[in-house]
Protein backbone atom coordinates (compact mmCIF):
# COMPACT_ATOMS: atom_id res chain seq x y z
CA UNK A 1 0.00 0.00 0.00
CA UNK A 2 1.17 3.15 -0.79
CA UNK A 3 2.54 6.01 2.23
CA UNK A 4 -1.03 8.13 3.20
CA UNK A 5 -0.79 11.92 2.08
CA UNK A 6 -1.38 12.93 5.96
CA UNK A 7 -0.42 10.30 8.37
CA UNK A 8 -1.13 11.44 12.33
CA UNK A 9 0.21 8.74 14.67
CA UNK A 10 -0.68 8.81 18.33
CA UNK A 11 -0.73 12.14 18.62
CA UNK A 12 -1.50 13.84 21.54
CA UNK A 13 -1.98 17.19 22.92
CA UNK A 14 -1.86 18.33 26.27
CA UNK A 15 -2.85 21.75 27.97
CA UNK A 16 -1.40 21.25 31.38
CA UNK A 17 -3.36 18.52 32.74
CA UNK A 18 -5.91 18.15 30.10
CA UNK A 19 -5.38 16.24 27.46
CA UNK A 20 -7.38 17.88 24.71
CA UNK A 21 -6.23 15.06 22.18
CA UNK A 22 -5.58 11.47 23.40
CA UNK A 23 -3.26 9.62 21.13
CA UNK A 24 -5.52 9.62 18.02
CA UNK A 25 -4.41 7.57 14.87
CA UNK A 26 -5.73 9.27 10.92
CA UNK A 27 -4.43 8.32 7.73
CA UNK A 28 -5.63 9.81 4.46
CA UNK A 29 -4.49 9.00 1.09
CA UNK A 30 -4.66 10.89 -1.98
CA UNK A 31 -8.14 12.35 -3.38
CA UNK A 32 -10.06 11.08 -0.05
CA UNK A 33 -12.46 12.81 1.62
CA UNK A 34 -12.65 12.21 4.91
CA UNK A 35 -15.17 14.00 7.37
CA UNK A 36 -14.10 14.42 11.66
CA UNK A 37 -17.29 14.84 13.53
CA UNK A 38 -17.34 14.42 17.30
CA UNK A 39 -19.44 16.23 20.03
CA UNK A 40 -18.35 19.56 21.49
CA UNK A 41 -14.81 19.67 23.16
CA UNK A 42 -14.35 16.36 21.58
CA UNK A 43 -10.37 17.93 20.61
CA UNK A 44 -11.40 18.27 16.74
CA UNK A 45 -9.99 21.55 16.24
CA UNK A 46 -7.33 20.99 18.36
CA UNK A 47 -6.50 18.14 16.59
CA UNK A 48 -6.65 20.15 13.35
CA UNK A 49 -4.63 22.91 14.49
CA UNK A 50 -1.80 19.89 15.05
CA UNK A 51 -2.15 18.29 11.58
CA UNK A 52 -1.79 22.08 9.93
CA UNK A 53 1.01 23.01 12.43
CA UNK A 54 -0.58 25.91 13.85
CA UNK A 55 0.35 23.70 17.43
CA UNK A 56 2.97 21.23 17.81
CA UNK A 57 1.62 17.99 18.95
CA UNK A 58 2.82 16.71 22.95
CA UNK A 59 3.42 13.36 21.44
CA UNK A 60 3.05 11.06 18.37
CA UNK A 61 4.02 11.65 14.76
CA UNK A 62 3.09 13.47 11.64
CA UNK A 63 3.50 13.03 8.42
CA UNK A 64 2.91 14.30 5.05
CA UNK A 65 3.56 12.83 2.24
CA UNK A 66 6.66 10.92 3.66
CA UNK A 67 8.33 13.82 5.25
CA UNK A 68 8.16 13.35 9.20
CA UNK A 69 7.18 16.86 10.18
CA UNK A 70 6.40 16.51 13.31
CA UNK A 71 7.25 19.95 15.31
CA UNK A 72 8.04 22.16 12.16
CA UNK A 73 5.93 25.37 11.85
CA UNK A 74 2.95 25.86 10.50
CA UNK A 75 4.74 27.79 7.08
CA UNK A 76 6.70 24.12 6.46
CA UNK A 77 2.88 22.14 6.71
CA UNK A 78 1.52 24.62 4.11
CA UNK A 79 5.20 24.24 1.70
CA UNK A 80 4.70 20.64 2.00
CA UNK A 81 0.93 20.76 0.49
CA UNK A 82 -1.23 21.51 3.46
CA UNK A 83 -3.83 24.17 4.15
CA UNK A 84 -6.64 24.94 5.96
CA UNK A 85 -9.11 27.25 7.03
CA UNK A 86 -10.37 28.10 10.19
CA UNK A 87 -13.47 27.75 12.14
CA UNK A 88 -14.13 31.59 12.40
CA UNK A 89 -13.04 33.07 9.14
CA UNK A 90 -9.56 34.75 8.61
CA UNK A 91 -9.32 36.96 6.13
CA UNK A 92 -7.20 39.61 5.93
CA UNK A 93 -10.08 42.51 6.41
CA UNK A 94 -8.30 44.95 4.72
CA UNK A 95 -6.94 43.56 1.69
CA UNK A 96 -9.33 42.79 -0.79
CA UNK A 97 -10.55 39.58 -1.92
CA UNK A 98 -8.04 38.90 -4.36
CA UNK A 99 -5.32 40.43 -2.32
CA UNK A 100 -6.38 37.69 0.36
CA UNK A 101 -6.02 34.65 -2.38
CA UNK A 102 -2.85 36.18 -4.02
CA UNK A 103 -1.49 35.96 -0.46
CA UNK A 104 -1.16 32.25 -0.88
CA UNK A 105 -0.16 32.21 -4.19
CA UNK A 106 2.80 34.71 -3.67
CA UNK A 107 3.91 32.40 -0.54
CA UNK A 108 3.27 28.92 -0.39
CA UNK A 109 2.00 28.43 -3.58
CA UNK A 110 4.58 29.83 -5.16
CA UNK A 111 6.90 27.06 -3.91
CA UNK A 112 4.52 24.25 -5.54
CA UNK A 113 4.02 22.83 -9.02
CA UNK A 114 0.78 23.78 -10.72
CA UNK A 115 -1.81 20.85 -10.38
CA UNK A 116 -5.10 22.69 -12.40
CA UNK A 117 -5.80 25.60 -14.19
CA UNK A 118 -8.27 26.47 -11.38
CA UNK A 119 -4.77 27.40 -9.47
CA UNK A 120 -3.32 29.47 -12.18
CA UNK A 121 -3.92 32.85 -10.50
CA UNK A 122 -6.14 34.82 -8.12
CA UNK A 123 -8.86 35.64 -10.73
CA UNK A 124 -9.31 32.19 -11.48
CA UNK A 125 -9.60 30.85 -7.70
CA UNK A 126 -12.53 33.69 -7.10
CA UNK A 127 -14.10 32.83 -10.23
CA UNK A 128 -13.64 29.16 -9.53
CA UNK A 129 -15.54 29.67 -6.22
CA UNK A 130 -18.29 31.63 -7.21
CA UNK A 131 -16.46 35.21 -5.73
CA UNK A 132 -15.60 37.03 -9.44
CA UNK A 133 -17.38 39.68 -8.67
CA UNK A 134 -15.98 40.37 -5.14
CA UNK A 135 -12.45 40.29 -6.21
CA UNK A 136 -11.82 44.41 -5.71
CA UNK A 137 -13.71 43.95 -2.26
CA UNK A 138 -12.22 44.59 1.18
CA UNK A 139 -12.67 41.35 2.43
CA UNK A 140 -13.47 42.40 5.73
CA UNK A 141 -16.98 43.55 3.89
CA UNK A 142 -18.20 40.18 2.62
CA UNK A 143 -20.86 38.83 4.21
CA UNK A 144 -19.84 35.93 6.55
CA UNK A 145 -20.49 33.30 4.35
CA UNK A 146 -18.95 34.97 1.51
CA UNK A 147 -15.62 35.53 3.85
CA UNK A 148 -15.89 31.53 4.29
CA UNK A 149 -15.81 31.06 0.88
CA UNK A 150 -12.70 33.25 0.04
CA UNK A 151 -10.77 31.50 3.19
CA UNK A 152 -11.54 28.36 1.45
CA UNK A 153 -10.19 30.58 -1.12
CA UNK A 154 -7.01 31.27 0.32
CA UNK A 155 -6.01 27.77 1.31
CA UNK A 156 -6.60 27.08 -2.89
CA UNK A 157 -3.71 29.84 -3.11
CA UNK A 158 -1.50 27.90 -1.29
CA UNK A 159 -2.38 25.26 -3.74
CA UNK A 160 -2.36 22.05 -1.69
CA UNK A 161 -2.54 18.62 -1.77
CA UNK A 162 -4.77 18.40 1.50
CA UNK A 163 -7.49 20.74 2.45
CA UNK A 164 -7.98 21.11 6.23
CA UNK A 165 -11.78 22.81 6.41
CA UNK A 166 -12.67 23.79 10.06
CA UNK A 167 -16.71 23.71 10.13
CA UNK A 168 -17.30 25.46 7.13
CA UNK A 169 -20.60 25.01 6.80
CA UNK A 170 -21.29 26.64 10.60
CA UNK A 171 -23.88 29.40 11.10
CA UNK A 172 -24.75 28.64 7.26
CA UNK A 173 -28.38 28.48 6.24
CA UNK A 174 -29.57 24.80 4.31
CA UNK A 175 -29.37 25.72 1.18
CA UNK A 176 -25.78 27.60 2.03
CA UNK A 177 -24.64 24.21 3.56
CA UNK A 178 -25.85 22.27 0.57
CA UNK A 179 -24.23 24.29 -1.85
CA UNK A 180 -20.68 24.11 0.43
CA UNK A 181 -20.63 20.69 1.00
CA UNK A 182 -21.22 20.50 -2.79
CA UNK A 183 -17.94 23.02 -3.64
CA UNK A 184 -16.11 20.53 -1.27
CA UNK A 185 -16.99 17.90 -3.71
CA UNK A 186 -15.97 19.63 -6.47
CA UNK A 187 -12.96 20.66 -4.78
CA UNK A 188 -12.22 16.73 -4.68
CA UNK A 189 -13.24 15.33 -7.85
CA UNK A 190 -11.91 18.42 -9.86
CA UNK A 191 -8.76 19.90 -8.34
CA UNK A 192 -7.45 16.29 -7.05
CA UNK A 193 -7.48 17.26 -3.61
CA UNK A 194 -7.42 15.30 -0.47
CA UNK A 195 -10.65 16.62 2.04
CA UNK A 196 -10.57 16.63 5.81
CA UNK A 197 -13.45 18.13 6.79
CA UNK A 198 -14.44 18.70 10.17
CA UNK A 199 -18.32 19.84 11.26
CA UNK A 200 -20.62 20.07 13.91
CA UNK A 201 -23.46 19.65 11.65
CA UNK A 202 -22.95 16.13 11.45
CA UNK A 203 -26.19 15.46 9.43
CA UNK A 204 -24.33 17.04 5.65
CA UNK A 205 -21.37 15.91 6.25
CA UNK A 206 -22.22 12.63 6.62
CA UNK A 207 -24.22 12.48 3.12
CA UNK A 208 -20.95 14.54 1.89
CA UNK A 209 -18.15 12.10 2.58
CA UNK A 210 -16.81 8.37 2.24
CA UNK A 211 -15.31 7.94 5.08
CA UNK A 212 -15.48 9.68 8.61
CA UNK A 213 -13.65 9.32 11.73
CA UNK A 214 -15.48 10.14 15.35
CA UNK A 215 -13.56 11.69 18.29
CA UNK A 216 -15.27 11.75 21.80
CA UNK A 217 -13.56 13.17 24.68
CA UNK A 218 -10.26 13.39 22.66
CA UNK A 219 -10.08 9.87 21.28
CA UNK A 220 -11.48 8.63 18.13
CA UNK A 221 -13.43 6.30 19.02
CA UNK A 222 -14.98 5.29 15.55
CA UNK A 223 -13.53 5.16 11.82
CA UNK A 224 -15.04 4.09 8.84
CA UNK A 225 -18.03 4.68 6.43
CA UNK A 226 -20.93 6.90 7.25
CA UNK A 227 -23.39 4.34 7.22
CA UNK A 228 -21.32 1.90 9.42
CA UNK A 229 -19.73 5.24 12.05
CA UNK A 230 -23.54 5.64 12.36
CA UNK A 231 -24.26 2.52 13.72
CA UNK A 232 -21.36 2.08 15.99
CA UNK A 233 -22.92 2.18 19.58
CA UNK A 234 -20.20 4.38 21.01
CA UNK A 235 -20.60 6.59 18.14
CA UNK A 236 -24.43 6.50 19.48
CA UNK A 237 -23.87 6.76 23.23
CA UNK A 238 -21.28 10.04 22.25
CA UNK A 239 -23.93 11.74 20.70
CA UNK A 240 -27.03 10.77 22.77
CA UNK A 241 -29.99 12.15 21.79
CA UNK A 242 -28.71 12.32 18.12
CA UNK A 243 -28.91 8.96 17.01
CA UNK A 244 -31.71 10.65 14.41
CA UNK A 245 -29.73 12.80 12.59
CA UNK A 246 -27.40 10.36 12.36
CA UNK A 247 -29.12 7.72 10.84
CA UNK A 248 -30.56 9.45 7.97
CA UNK A 249 -27.02 9.27 6.52
CA UNK A 250 -27.35 7.43 3.64
CA UNK A 251 -24.71 5.17 2.52
CA UNK B 1 3.02 55.71 -7.33
CA UNK B 2 5.09 52.60 -8.44
CA UNK B 3 8.21 51.53 -7.13
CA UNK B 4 10.68 53.31 -9.37
CA UNK B 5 8.17 56.76 -9.78
CA UNK B 6 8.72 56.66 -6.22
CA UNK B 7 12.30 56.19 -5.98
CA UNK B 8 13.26 58.61 -8.69
CA UNK B 9 10.50 61.29 -7.05
CA UNK B 10 13.10 60.47 -3.42
CA UNK B 11 15.77 60.68 -5.39
CA UNK B 12 14.93 64.10 -7.21
CA UNK B 13 13.75 65.32 -3.73
CA UNK B 14 16.98 64.70 -2.48
CA UNK B 15 19.22 66.28 -4.94
CA UNK B 16 17.12 69.76 -4.83
CA UNK B 17 17.21 69.23 -0.77
CA UNK B 18 21.41 68.92 -0.99
CA UNK B 19 21.29 72.52 -2.55
CA UNK B 20 20.18 73.85 1.20
CA UNK B 21 23.74 74.12 2.73
CA UNK B 22 24.52 76.82 0.40
CA UNK B 23 21.11 78.50 0.69
CA UNK B 24 20.28 78.18 4.44
CA UNK B 25 21.61 79.88 7.69
CA UNK B 26 23.23 78.09 10.31
CA UNK B 27 20.27 78.16 12.25
CA UNK B 28 18.21 76.49 9.67
CA UNK B 29 20.04 74.27 8.13
CA UNK B 30 20.44 72.62 11.94
CA UNK B 31 16.49 72.36 11.86
CA UNK B 32 16.60 71.02 8.07
CA UNK B 33 19.39 68.26 9.65
CA UNK B 34 16.74 67.36 13.08
CA UNK B 35 13.62 67.28 10.19
CA UNK B 36 15.63 64.76 7.83
CA UNK B 37 16.98 62.73 10.88
CA UNK B 38 13.45 62.41 12.20
CA UNK B 39 12.05 61.83 8.54
CA UNK B 40 15.05 58.91 8.26
CA UNK B 41 14.37 57.57 11.77
CA UNK B 42 10.63 57.69 11.31
CA UNK B 43 10.74 55.56 7.78
CA UNK B 44 12.73 52.87 8.91
CA UNK B 45 10.74 52.59 12.32
CA UNK B 46 7.65 52.56 9.72
CA UNK B 47 9.40 50.07 7.34
CA UNK B 48 8.85 47.38 10.23
CA UNK B 49 6.11 48.32 12.80
CA UNK B 50 4.11 49.64 10.13
CA UNK B 51 2.76 46.90 8.33
CA UNK B 52 3.84 44.63 11.42
CA UNK B 53 1.84 46.52 13.76
CA UNK B 54 5.32 45.42 16.84
CA UNK B 55 5.41 48.38 18.56
CA UNK B 56 9.49 49.09 18.69
CA UNK B 57 10.68 51.23 21.25
CA UNK B 58 14.42 49.58 19.88
CA UNK B 59 15.22 52.74 17.82
CA UNK B 60 17.00 54.61 20.34
CA UNK B 61 19.37 51.76 21.11
CA UNK B 62 20.38 51.48 17.35
CA UNK B 63 20.95 54.91 17.46
CA UNK B 64 22.92 54.91 19.96
CA UNK B 65 25.21 52.06 18.49
CA UNK B 66 25.51 53.88 15.41
CA UNK B 67 26.65 57.21 18.12
CA UNK B 68 28.77 54.70 19.26
CA UNK B 69 30.62 53.83 16.46
CA UNK B 70 31.54 56.87 15.54
CA UNK B 71 32.62 57.98 18.75
CA UNK B 72 34.90 55.66 19.30
CA UNK B 73 35.89 54.70 15.45
CA UNK B 74 36.10 58.16 14.08
CA UNK B 75 39.84 58.72 14.88
CA UNK B 76 40.48 55.40 12.91
CA UNK B 77 37.84 55.79 10.22
CA UNK B 78 36.61 57.67 7.29
CA UNK B 79 33.21 59.62 8.52
CA UNK B 80 31.59 57.86 5.74
CA UNK B 81 33.00 54.14 7.01
CA UNK B 82 32.22 55.00 10.28
CA UNK B 83 28.37 55.91 9.21
CA UNK B 84 28.22 52.37 7.28
CA UNK B 85 29.46 50.75 10.12
CA UNK B 86 27.50 52.14 13.03
CA UNK B 87 24.27 50.82 10.55
CA UNK B 88 25.54 47.37 10.02
CA UNK B 89 26.00 46.99 13.22
CA UNK B 90 22.78 47.89 14.64
CA UNK B 91 21.71 46.18 11.66
CA UNK B 92 23.65 42.86 13.68
CA UNK B 93 22.33 43.86 16.82
CA UNK B 94 19.18 43.95 15.98
CA UNK B 95 19.10 40.70 14.20
CA UNK B 96 20.12 38.99 17.47
CA UNK B 97 18.05 39.75 19.66
CA UNK B 98 15.38 39.83 17.27
CA UNK B 99 15.65 36.06 16.56
CA UNK B 100 15.06 35.94 20.52
CA UNK B 101 12.39 38.29 20.95
CA UNK B 102 10.11 38.91 18.09
CA UNK B 103 7.89 36.01 19.20
CA UNK B 104 6.35 38.20 21.74
CA UNK B 105 3.75 40.41 20.52
CA UNK B 106 1.88 43.59 21.97
CA UNK B 107 3.05 45.23 25.18
CA UNK B 108 5.76 42.38 25.83
CA UNK B 109 7.07 43.33 22.53
CA UNK B 110 7.34 47.18 23.07
CA UNK B 111 9.13 47.18 27.00
CA UNK B 112 11.75 44.29 25.78
CA UNK B 113 12.67 46.64 22.78
CA UNK B 114 12.65 49.72 25.51
CA UNK B 115 14.62 47.60 27.50
CA UNK B 116 16.96 47.09 25.35
CA UNK B 117 17.89 50.28 24.62
CA UNK B 118 18.49 50.94 28.86
CA UNK B 119 20.61 47.35 28.81
CA UNK B 120 22.66 48.73 25.64
CA UNK B 121 23.71 52.21 27.49
CA UNK B 122 24.31 50.69 30.95
CA UNK B 123 26.84 47.89 29.50
CA UNK B 124 27.92 50.81 27.63
CA UNK B 125 28.48 53.36 30.46
CA UNK B 126 29.96 50.00 32.13
CA UNK B 127 32.38 49.45 29.89
CA UNK B 128 33.29 52.93 29.46
CA UNK B 129 33.53 53.48 33.07
CA UNK B 130 35.72 49.84 34.15
CA UNK B 131 37.61 49.54 31.20
CA UNK B 132 38.60 52.78 29.61
CA UNK B 133 38.26 54.68 33.02
CA UNK B 134 36.03 57.76 31.10
CA UNK B 135 32.28 58.76 31.25
CA UNK B 136 31.75 60.38 27.37
CA UNK B 137 33.69 60.41 24.29
CA UNK B 138 34.98 64.22 23.27
CA UNK B 139 34.63 64.13 19.50
CA UNK B 140 37.87 65.64 18.45
CA UNK B 141 37.56 66.22 14.52
CA UNK B 142 34.14 66.45 13.64
CA UNK B 143 33.32 66.97 9.78
CA UNK B 144 32.05 70.34 8.62
CA UNK B 145 28.46 71.01 8.75
CA UNK B 146 27.33 70.39 5.57
CA UNK B 147 29.65 67.30 4.94
CA UNK B 148 27.12 65.73 8.01
CA UNK B 149 24.03 67.38 6.56
CA UNK B 150 24.66 65.38 3.49
CA UNK B 151 25.78 62.09 5.15
CA UNK B 152 21.96 62.44 6.98
CA UNK B 153 20.26 63.28 3.53
CA UNK B 154 22.13 60.25 1.64
CA UNK B 155 21.04 58.18 4.45
CA UNK B 156 17.33 59.35 4.92
CA UNK B 157 16.98 59.05 0.80
CA UNK B 158 18.13 55.54 1.10
CA UNK B 159 16.41 55.01 4.00
CA UNK B 160 13.00 56.21 2.08
CA UNK B 161 14.11 54.29 -1.34
CA UNK B 162 14.41 50.74 0.95
CA UNK B 163 10.97 51.37 2.75
CA UNK B 164 9.47 51.69 -0.99
CA UNK B 165 11.41 48.90 -1.84
CA UNK B 166 10.06 46.69 1.10
CA UNK B 167 6.30 47.29 0.48
CA UNK B 168 6.14 46.85 -3.10
CA UNK B 169 8.07 43.35 -2.37
CA UNK B 170 6.85 39.99 -1.59
CA UNK B 171 8.63 40.61 2.42
CA UNK B 172 6.58 43.83 2.40
CA UNK B 173 3.61 41.50 1.62
CA UNK B 174 4.43 38.77 4.28
CA UNK B 175 5.00 41.94 6.66
CA UNK B 176 1.02 43.40 6.19
CA UNK B 177 0.26 39.83 6.24
CA UNK B 178 2.10 39.44 10.01
CA UNK B 179 0.19 42.65 11.01
CA UNK B 180 -3.08 41.19 10.08
CA UNK B 181 -3.19 38.00 11.60
CA UNK B 182 0.19 36.30 11.85
CA UNK B 183 -1.02 32.57 11.83
CA UNK B 184 -2.87 33.08 9.24
CA UNK B 185 0.10 33.89 7.14
CA UNK B 186 2.07 31.28 8.37
CA UNK B 187 -0.11 28.98 7.35
CA UNK B 188 -0.59 30.41 4.32
CA UNK B 189 3.58 29.49 4.05
CA UNK B 190 5.10 32.84 5.35
CA UNK B 191 8.00 32.17 7.12
CA UNK B 192 7.21 34.81 9.67
CA UNK B 193 10.22 34.65 11.63
CA UNK B 194 12.75 35.12 9.41
CA UNK B 195 10.81 37.70 7.52
CA UNK B 196 10.23 39.41 10.68
CA UNK B 197 14.42 39.51 11.66
CA UNK B 198 15.27 40.34 8.24
CA UNK B 199 12.74 43.55 8.48
CA UNK B 200 13.71 44.59 11.47
CA UNK B 201 17.45 44.19 10.88
CA UNK B 202 16.95 46.35 7.93
CA UNK B 203 15.19 49.13 9.94
CA UNK B 204 17.59 49.00 12.17
CA UNK B 205 20.50 49.53 9.56
CA UNK B 206 18.97 52.67 8.97
CA UNK B 207 18.42 53.73 12.65
CA UNK B 208 22.54 53.30 13.63
CA UNK B 209 23.45 54.94 10.49
CA UNK B 210 21.49 57.66 11.24
CA UNK B 211 23.28 57.19 15.19
CA UNK B 212 26.33 57.23 13.25
CA UNK B 213 26.16 60.39 11.10
CA UNK B 214 24.33 62.34 13.87
CA UNK B 215 26.76 61.74 16.96
CA UNK B 216 29.69 64.36 15.74
CA UNK B 217 27.06 67.34 16.25
CA UNK B 218 27.15 66.64 20.06
CA UNK B 219 30.99 66.73 20.32
CA UNK B 220 30.29 65.27 23.80
CA UNK B 221 29.28 61.69 23.20
CA UNK B 222 28.13 59.96 26.42
CA UNK B 223 25.49 57.63 27.15
CA UNK B 224 22.48 59.50 28.40
CA UNK B 225 22.94 61.89 25.61
CA UNK B 226 22.69 59.18 22.62
CA UNK B 227 20.34 56.35 24.01
CA UNK B 228 18.15 59.53 25.00
CA UNK B 229 14.50 57.53 24.74
CA UNK B 230 13.23 60.81 23.96
CA UNK B 231 14.63 60.42 20.59
CA UNK B 232 12.91 56.86 20.31
CA UNK B 233 9.55 58.00 21.32
CA UNK B 234 9.36 60.91 19.36
CA UNK B 235 9.97 58.32 16.23
CA UNK B 236 7.05 56.08 17.00
CA UNK B 237 4.84 59.41 17.59
CA UNK B 238 6.17 61.35 14.47
CA UNK B 239 5.47 57.94 12.69
CA UNK B 240 2.46 56.98 14.31
CA UNK B 241 0.72 60.59 14.27
CA UNK B 242 1.71 60.31 10.21
CA UNK B 243 0.49 57.40 9.74
CA UNK B 244 2.65 54.41 9.57
CA UNK B 245 0.67 52.20 6.89
CA UNK B 246 2.02 54.62 4.51
CA UNK B 247 5.10 55.88 2.91
CA UNK B 248 4.33 60.00 3.05
CA UNK B 249 2.92 60.14 6.02
CA UNK B 250 5.92 59.93 8.53
CA UNK B 251 7.93 61.99 6.16
CA UNK B 252 5.46 64.97 6.15
CA UNK B 253 5.20 64.48 9.92
CA UNK B 254 8.65 64.25 10.72
CA UNK B 255 9.10 67.94 9.35
CA UNK B 256 5.68 69.28 10.42
CA UNK B 257 6.37 67.86 14.37
CA UNK B 258 10.41 68.81 14.13
CA UNK B 259 9.64 72.64 13.39
CA UNK B 260 6.56 72.43 15.97
CA UNK B 261 8.95 71.01 18.41
CA UNK B 262 11.47 73.50 17.69
CA UNK B 263 9.04 76.50 17.58
CA UNK B 264 7.53 75.46 20.87
CA UNK B 265 10.72 74.82 22.45
CA UNK B 266 12.04 78.33 22.13
CA UNK B 267 8.57 79.86 22.84
CA UNK B 268 7.33 77.91 25.93
CA UNK B 269 11.07 76.61 27.21
CA UNK B 270 9.19 75.12 30.44
CA UNK B 271 5.81 74.19 28.87
CA UNK B 272 6.62 72.62 25.95
CA UNK B 273 6.83 69.12 26.27
CA UNK B 274 3.56 69.61 27.95
CA UNK B 275 1.72 70.93 25.17
CA UNK B 276 3.49 68.30 22.74
CA UNK B 277 2.35 65.40 25.06
CA UNK B 278 -1.64 67.38 24.75
CA UNK B 279 -1.45 67.47 21.06
CA UNK B 280 -0.49 64.02 20.93
CA UNK B 281 -3.21 63.00 22.87
CA UNK B 282 -5.75 64.86 20.96
CA UNK B 283 -4.03 63.44 17.39
CA UNK B 284 -4.54 59.95 19.20
CA UNK B 285 -8.02 60.50 20.22
CA UNK B 286 -9.59 62.09 17.34
CA UNK B 287 -7.16 61.30 14.08
CA UNK B 288 -6.04 57.62 15.01
CA UNK B 289 -4.83 56.56 11.26
CA UNK B 290 -2.41 59.09 11.12
CA UNK B 291 -1.99 62.45 9.11
CA UNK B 292 -2.27 60.36 5.56
CA UNK B 293 -5.42 59.38 6.85
CA UNK B 294 -6.66 62.63 6.10
CA UNK B 295 -5.19 62.27 2.38
CA UNK B 296 -7.24 58.96 1.92
CA UNK B 297 -10.47 60.59 3.48
CA UNK B 298 -10.38 63.37 0.90
CA UNK B 299 -9.17 61.22 -2.26
CA UNK B 300 -12.52 58.32 -1.02
CA UNK B 301 -14.77 61.53 -0.97
CA UNK B 302 -13.38 62.82 -4.53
Amino acid sequence: MPEALVSAQRVSVRFGGLVAVDGVDLEVGERELVGVIGPNGAGKTTFFHTLSGVLAPSAGRLRVGGDDLTGKPAHVFAAHGVARTFQTPRVFRDMTAEENVRFGLEFAGRLRKHTHDAFDDARAILGYLGLAEASGLPAGSLTPARQRLLEIGMALGARPRVLLLDEVAAGLTESEIASTAQLIRRVRDELGLAVIWIEHAVRALMQCVERVAVLHQGRKIADGAPRDVARDPAVVEAYLGQEVNLGEAKA
Amino acid sequence: MTLRGTVLATIGAGVALAAMPWLLSDFLLSLALTCLMYAGLAVSWAMFSGPTHYLSLATSAFFGIGAYVTAWGLEALPYPAAVLLGGLLASAFAALVGAAVLHLRGAYFAVITFGLGELVRHAITFYEKSYAGTVGRIIADAPESDVVYLTVLVVTIAAVCACAAVRASRLGLALRGIGADEERAQTLGVHTRRAKIVAFALSAFFAGALGAAMAVRWTYVDPPAVFNPFIGFQTVLIAMVGGAQTLIGPLVSSVVFSLLTEFLRLRFPYAFLILLGLLLIALVLYLPGGLASLLARRRARA
